[in-house]
């Protein structure tokens, strides 16, 4: 676990055979600012703001392809095991909810894409968000392929930002 | 709002430095697919078709203002742009999602000469192989995708622009 001293922000990092993933706190303030910018209510966006949302780079610094889908991570929370929401399951909610479309595709292009292939080299940013209140605190079960073999890691103890870090 | 805008202060400093490490090279795709052809305007409201520019190699970088690896690659694009320009190699930024006066305030910021196209629908993104920002593709003269980026690069990186110069020949 990091911590940025100027920001106070918290990251945690998990790097194995050339894959980095990193997480880092966002303030439910900044989410919530990014998106009422972008076009959602208020309430929309203190949803979103109170869903635990990091910022993630997902780096592929090895020699060889690698591929994830964020369906096959879990959160371990309170004995329970939850899966992340992805684009497409907040998607459903703002169908239901007829949030406007531009805001939709702010949100969607916003969060690390749901499936990934990385050649080496490559590598993406996007908020995560695991649908646990601020201050929570889960394990993150992450699996990836690299090259048709299955690589599975663990990050114990993430903390979801408060407004005060 | 104080406290709003000491968040995005914070944002802002603290990330960058993260944003800084770029990619590196580019991925020749194997089957290199026909690019979908569009028509986008710029921020001027000059049209762009893609299939306009069959004969040239054109670089497509798929970006959005908010996206930190895309500020972050910008100016290397400009850099590379003002070597290609002259060479026949087009370079097409797509914004997505975004209106004018957003892109306009963010070239004060980040001046960039190549154009800047709107997708503000998100309509030709969908047609792209593309599932996060930024993303680059490099289209041959025969239209085909032959070479993508996903994530920022260091766009004049001279054995990166000697790749996509060799696409010329």
């Amino acid at each position: 676990m990091g911590k940025d001293e100027q920001s106070g922000l918290r990251s945690w990092e998990w790097t194995q055979a050339g894959v980095s993933v990193q997480l880092v706190q966002r303030l439910p303030d900044q989410t919530r600012a990014f998106f009422q910018a972008r076009g959602f209510t208020s309430a929309d966006a203190d949803a979103i703001a109170r869903a635990c949302v990091f910022q993630t780079i997902f780096r592929n610094e090895g020699k060889e392809p690698l591929a994830y889908d964020l369906n096959d991570w879990e959160t371990a929370h309170r004995g329970q095991i939850l899966p992340l929401q992805t684009r497409e399951r907040w998607e459903k909610t703002w169908q239901d909810k007829g949030v406007d479309q531009a805001a939709r595709i702010a949100f969607r292009w916003s969060l690390l894409p749901t499936r990934q292939n990385f050649e080496p080299g490559d590598y993406n940013w996007g908020m995560t968000s695991f649908g646990l209140l601020p201050g929570e605190s889960f394990d993150l079960s992450l699996l990836v392929t690299i090259s048709g073999k299955t690589l599975t890691g663990r990050i114990p103890a993430i903390v979801c930002a408060t407004d005060q870090p | 709002m104080f406290r709003i805008l000491l968040s995005l202060f914070i944002l802002v400093v603290s990330l960058p430095s993260i944003a800084q490490q770029a990619g590196k090279g580019l991925t020749q795709l194997p089957d290199r697919p026909q690019a979908p052809d569009f028509v986008l305007a710029d921020l001027d409201g000059n049209q762009y078709r893609l299939s306009d520019y069959r004969g040239q190699v054109v670089i497509i970088n798929f970006w959005a203002t908010w996206c930190p690896p895309c500020r972050a690659e910008m100016p290397s694009m400009q850099r590379a742009w003002q070597q290609l320009e002259q060479e026949s190699i087009l370079m097409l930024g797509i914004n997505v999602g975004e209106d004018e006066d957003t892109i306009f305030q963010f070239t004060a910021n980040y001046p960039v000469e190549f154009p800047l196209l709107m997708d503000q629908d998100s309509r030709v993104i969908n047609q792209w192989p593309v599932r996060g920002l930024p993303t680059t593709f490099v289209v041959s003269p025969a239209g085909k995708i032959t070479y993508r980026a996903i994530g920022g690069r260091e766009w004049d990186d001279p054995d990166l622009l000697a790749t996509v110069r060799a696409l010329t020949q």
